[in-house]
Order: C-alpha cells, then sequence, then structure tokens
C-alpha cells in the first residue's frame, strides 16, 4: 500500500510509492555529452577566460587572476540578476514588479578538472565552504538583498551544463524566496505552540528510529527525509542549533566537509555517479530593523540544513500542477541502502 | 535588466530575463519518433494488456476491452496511489501520515499509436475532454477524495514512460499545495475586492494586449505575466467558473479547438518540443465558486531545472512572455486547425 506522507518542516505532502519502486541502477541513462577538458574555461592557467575574479584562495605570492589558487570566485557570465542598480519596486495594474538586482557569483571549488565533489578531500571541501561563507558574509553588507542562496548542480541533468568543472554558485536575492519563506512560517509556528525547533525534534527523533539514517558524527547527522520528494533525497543537519549556515563557526566547516564528502561519495559509488544538486538552507539576513520583528525567534526556531537531490527521475506534470511529488522508494530502503554503500 | 515579477494569485517571485530576449538556444531538442510500437499495450488488439476498461468511447456493437475504440479510460497498472482502502490518518512521532489512497486512471487519447495531439481533428480531441468532464463526474461522489488532477506529460523528459498519446486523472484525498496556494491567494483578493482575480487578470490582459496568443467565443490564451517556465501558456474559460463539471458541451468543443491550437503553435514554434499540462480545477464540493477560475497551465519542457528553482521556488524565466506570445501567435493556422 503506498503512503501519503506530511513533511512536518513545510507543511508539504508527498507520496510514498511501494509498488511503483524501481531499483537502484535502473533509472533512465545518463546523458553525458560534455566538453572536453581543453575547453574548459574554469581550469587553472585559464584565468583570463573568465570575468575578473571577486576572491580567491590563493598561495602566498601569486596574481589576481593568475595561476595558483585553491578556489576562486568569480560573476556568472550569465548572471540571473544583476549587482548594479536600484529595485525601483512598482505596479502594473495587477501585477508588481521590481528590476532584477542582485548578485550571481561562481565558486570554481578546485584548479584540477575535478567534476564531482566528492572526489575534492576534505580539506578542499573545507576551503569551499569557507569561501561561501566569507562570501555570503559580504553580500550581507548589501542593503539591498535579503536572502543568499549557495546551491551546487553537478552533471547534465541537474542543471549543471556541459562542462564537468566542479563549481558551486551563489545567489543573493532582493526577496526572500517562497520556499524559503514556508520553512520559516512553519518552524516559527511549530516554535510558538512548542517552544521548540522542529528540526531539533526531528534529529532527536530520527536519531532514536536510526531507520533512515544514512550517517552520523558528533556534529551532524545526514538522514532520508520522512516525507522525501524525491528518490535517495538527503538532508545533512548540524545538531547543535544554528539557523545560520555563514554564523555557525569555523571549527564545523571541517566536519561538515567530511559529512558531505562521506555522503557525496556514497551517492556516487551506489547510484553509478549520478547527477545531483544540493542548496544550503539558511536563515535570511537579520539586520536590524529589518526582517527582524517579522522572524524575533528566528534565531531559536530555524535550523539551518544542506539538501541534496540526485536527479533520478523526472519530474512531470503531476509534480509541476500540484507541488504533491511521488517518491518511488521508501526513505527507510534509501537510508539502508546508502549506509551500505562503503567509501 | 532583468525584472522580478510577482504571481498576481500565489504571490511568488520570478525573475524574467529580458537581456536576452529572443534567443531560444539553449532550449532542449527531444525525437519523438515512435519506438515501442510494436509491443504497445495502448494499440488495437492488447485491450488485455491494460486492467480492465473504466469507460470508453466505441461504437454500439463492440464489446468491452476489444478493439473499436476511440478513447480508453484505463486503472494505471502501476498507480502511485490505490482505490482500495481507508485512510487511516495517524501520526509517528512528529510525523504526519496517512495510507494512499485514490485513484490513478489513464485515458489512451487515439488508438493511433502515431498521433500525437497536436495533429488531433477537433472531435478527436472533444471526445478525450469529454471523458476528462465525465471521470470528474464520476469520482466527485468517492467522499473520500478532495481532488482530481488532469494532466498529461508529452515525452520523455516531461516525463512519459508510454510513447502512445495519452493523459492521466489522479484523485487525491487532499488538496494539493500549489492548488491550495491559488485557492487561498484567490479568496483573499475577493475578500478584498469582490472580485474574482482570474477574471481581472483576463480584463488586462485584454487591455495589454501584449501576451494573448488566441481566444474564440469560450476560451482565451495568453502567456501570463509572471510565468514560472519560458513559453508558458494558459487557457482559461472567459466566462468565471470554478468547475469543469459546469462547462456544456458546446464550450467544451470550443476548449477542444483552442487546445489543439496551442498545442499546434507550441509544435510549430519550438520544433516539437516536449511538454506537460494539467487543468487546475477547484477542489470537488468546493464552495467558495466565486473566487476560483478553473484553467489549463501548457509547459513546454526546454531548460532543466536547477539547484537555484528546487531550494527557492524562485524561478527563472529566460524568455520574457510577450516575446513568447509573440511567437505563437505568429504561426499560420488553419480554420481547421
Amino acid at each position: 500500500m503506498p503512503e501519503l506522507r506530511k513533511d512536518p518542516t513545510i507543511g508539504r505532502w508527498v507520496i510514498i510509492s511501494t509498488e511503483r519502486a524501481r531499483r537502484p541502477g535502473v533509472f533512465f541513462d545518463i546523458d553525458e555529452n560534455t566538453e572536453e577538458e581543453q575547453d574548459c574555461p574554469f581550469c587553472e592557467h585559464k584565468e583570463t577566460q573568465t570575468p575578473a575574479e571577486i576572491y580567491a584562495v590563493r598561495n602566498h605570492g601569486t596574481h589576481v587572476n593568475g595561476p595558483g589558487w585553491k578556489v576562486r570566485v568569480i560573476p556568472s557570465i550569465k548572471p540571473f540578476l544583476r549587482i548594479e542598480g536600484n529595485l525601483n519596486r512598482r505596479g502594473y495594474g495587477l501585477y508588481d514588479v521590481m528590476n532584477g538586482v542582485g548578485a550571481h557569483e561562481v565558486i570554481v571549488e578546485t584548479p584540477q578538472h575535478i567534476a564531482n565533489m566528492a572526489d575534492l578531500s576534505a580539506h578542499q571541501i573545507e576551503l569551499v565552504l569557507q569561501t561561501h561563507v566569507l562570501r555570503i558574509n559580504d553580500l550581507e553588507k548589501d542593503q539591498r538583498f535579503k536572502y543568499v542562496l549557495a546551491y551546487k548542480n553537478y552533471g547534465y541533468l541537474s542543471g549543471g551544463g556541459r562542462v564537468r568543472h566542479c563549481r558551486s554558485q551563489l545567489i543573493a536575492t532582493p526577496v526572500t524566496p517562497v520556499r524559503v519563506k514556508e520553512e520559516l512560517v512553519t518552524a516559527k509556528k511549530y516554535f510558538d505552540f512548542h517552544d521548540r525547533c522542529i528540526y531539533c525534534d526531528m534529529i532527536q527523533q530520527e536519531c532514536e528510529t536510526e531507520s533512515r539514517v544514512v550517517a552520523e558524527c558528533e556534529h551532524f547527522v545526514a538522514l532520508t527525509p520522512f516525507a522525501s520528494r524525491f528518490t535517495f533525497e538527503v538532508w545533512i543537519l548540524p545538531k547543535k542549533h544554528g539557523c545560520d549556515f555563514a554564523k555557525s563557526g569555523a571549527p564545523g566547516y571541517h566536519n561538515l566537509a567530511v559529512m558531505l564528502k562521506k555522503v557525496l561519495s556514497k551517492i556516487k559509488t551506489g547510484l553509478n555517479d549520478p547527477a545531483y544538486n544540493f542548496l544550503i538552507h539558511s536563515a535570511p539576513f537579520r539586520r536590524n530593523g529589518g526582517n527582524s520583528h517579522q522572524w524575533k525567534t528566528i534565531e531559536e526556531d530555524y535550523h539551518w540544513h544542506i539538501e541534496i537531490i540526485p536527479r533520478l527521475t523526472r519530474v512531470a506534470g503531476f509534480e509541476k500542477g500540484t507541488g504533491f511529488y511521488i517518491c518511488s522508494i521508501p526513505p527507510e530502503e534509501t537510508a539502508k541502502f546508502l549506509r551500505e554503500v562503503t567509501v | 535588466m532583468g525584472e522580478l515579477r510577482r504571481d498576481p494569485v500565489v504571490g511568488r517571485w520570478v525573475i524574467v530575463d529580458t537581456d536576452h530576449a529572443g534567443e531560444n538556444n539553449g532550449f532542449e531538442k527531444e525525437d519523438h519518433t515512435p519506438k515501442q510500437e510494436a509491443k504497445c499495450q495502448f494499440c488495437y488488439g492488447r485491450e488485455n494488456q491494460t486492467p480492465p476498461e473504466i469507460e470508453a468511447v466505441r461504437p454500439k456493437d463492440s464489446k468491452p476491452n476489444s478493439p473499436g475504440w476511440s478513447v480508453r479510460v484505463v486503472p494505471n497498472k502501476f498507480p502511485a496511489l490505490r482505490i482500495e482502502g481507508e485512510l487511516n490518518k495517524r501520526g509517528v512521532g512528529i510525523f504526519d501520515m496517512s495510507n494512499g489512497v485514490g485513484a490513478h486512471e489513464i485515458v489512451i487519447e487515439t488508438p493511433d499509436h502515431r498521433k500525437v495531439m497536436a495533429d488531433f481533428t477537433h472531435e478527436e480531441l472533444f471526445e478525450v475532454i469529454k471523458k476528462f468532464k465525465s471521470r470528474c463526474v464520476s469520482l466527485s461522489h468517492d467522499k473520500r477524495l478532495k481532488y482530481v488532477l488532469i494532466f498529461k506529460n508529452f515525452g520523455e523528459s516531461a516525463g512519459a514512460s508510454m510513447e502512445h498519446g495519452h493523459s492521466q486523472i489522479i484523485a487525491l484525498p487532499m488538496v494539493p499545495k500549489y492548488v491550495l496556494e491559488e485557492l487561498e491567494g484567490a479568496e483573499h483578493y475577493f475578500e478584498y475586492r469582490g472580485r474574482c482575480v482570474f477574471c481581472d487578470m483576463i480584463n488586462q490582459e485584454y487591455q495589454d494586449q501584449e501576451r494573448i496568443v488566441t481566444e474564440n467565443k469560450d476560451f482565451i490564451s495568453f502567456c501570463p505575466f509572471a510565468p514560472r517556465f519560458s513559453f508558458e501558456s494558459w487557457i482559461i474559460p472567459k466566462e468565471h467558473s470554478a468547475h469543469l463539471e459546469d462547462i456544456s458541451d458546446d464550450k467544451l468543443y470550443n476548449l477542444a479547438v483552442i487546445l489543439k491550437e496551442m498545442l499546434y503553435r507550441l509544435k510549430v514554434t519550438l520544433s516539437d518540443p516536449s511538454y506537460n499540462f494539467f487543468l487546475h480545477l477547484a477542489p470537488l464540493h468546493y464552495e467558495h465558486n466565486e473566487s476560483y477560475h478553473w484553467h489549463i497551465e501548457i509547459i513546454p519542457k526546454l531548460t532543466q531545472i536547477a539547484g537555484f528553482e528546487w531550494g527557492t521556488g524562485f524561478y527563472i524565466v529566460s524568455t520574457p512572455p510577450d516575446v513568447a506570445a509573440k511567437h505563437l501567435r505568429e504561426v499560420h493556422v488553419t480554420k481547421h486547425g
């Protein structure tokens, strides 16, 4: 019998299908028509082929926009949003419009032509995470922005394009995006009622139940959510409560890098190197006056986390029309499968 | 400069890229040449390979589950939800769940394996749409069900696993999230202004003209001001209506005319893209009929939905709707489609 399950953090129902289950490895073929390495503009010594760098982790004595870097941040060549100008909010009859002001940065995660973050060292991933933090904290200074999403598209099916060089992206937006807002609203409601963080409660229940835990260390837990939208969806949550990824403190980034490498390697090995997206969900900027009265308990009620979504199935008309997802393998089975993958 | 635009019904902001308008490069292409015909379960003579039919359009002298039909409705062999049993709502710690009760039906739109909906005659599509309506009426008698979604996946990249022309009906024991957001947005607007937000939208589209693609006596089609996807278009009844069951057969015929025309325009403009369409109807037994207005949303599958969209619900549209509407309008369409 299929089940309907509700994600308590956002109030979204999903269908966990038990009879349509397809086993790992028999999802659709991966389209890997990729660019040749010699055409990759993100490799070391190709620095002039990208826009000028915004920031880089560099070896001592090397020059800006020259070789000798470890992580490099550049503006997107085809930005969705532009950094110049003001918002100019306006109405247009029934419709509301504002200028597409924002920031869109690309973080090149390694000077070598490596495609998957799973293949970077934990130390290199830690440098990438620290670069995210530094850029997010810098973008916070721009009063026009309310939110920064850090995310990664790996592989063509995830929207990652044809160039297989490991990179992630940051987009700063002048409005808090709707899915994030839904999480914030639900977390606040739960906190108002229980005086506890819903994610902390979830982590406690998951660590006791164990059936959906993929990996665990002292500081982080990786799990397949009870009401997964996608087959093999994995969340990584810090055990210690905190609403803001960029303010969670330096020691944690090393542990997070180790956990990320472990989970991404399990996905790569166990599922035959699928395309995936990962996203960091963190609290919006909390400047004086800005959001602070609206989300006055946000420090206590919201809990940052990472969502990893392997792209194994197509999103079809039903999902697009309803926001109701069909997950073809129960998360208890996918967690067990990933637990047993050795890396 | 790109624009941020807000959907007036659900309040969702989207990014419309006005800088690269009209650059269609980078859109996906998919080959729709039939490959599965030799073993297709939806073709004549293989009626016993599907579950027994629920309804069919067939000559009086032909028997159920035999050839001769022109439209056939069957249960999905691999249903996402099951019709038997009770919901049995329950909690597991902080989690809520229930049994997956519902209906999952397939409408086989034609016996012709090679015929795609954009090439149907008006009469053929009319028969399919009449089945959409009759299934809604029939499923509304099951008190466990709250919502019926009618949708179509065309092409593998849009999620179709069978290439033979079919659409699907899923009946749910709760109202899904996106529909709920539309209902709430529309109710809110109605409370505030005493008018239907969709009717107001139609009026503004008439004034602006630039996003309208086509219209006939009963329906209008336009590219919405704040779409989620490039070349997204809507078909909406001109006269206010919340339920498909309220639409008379002569109006349904005009729906067939405009749906066929829109699919044909998309096929020509975007070189036969994969697509999804779905009907957003009011829930079964819904009573705020004055605030909600049913419509069809048609979404060609042109790009991959990437991490940014999943993470934020913030969609990036590379073709502004006025540009998309202009391209779609320019397709030459004869009176008979």
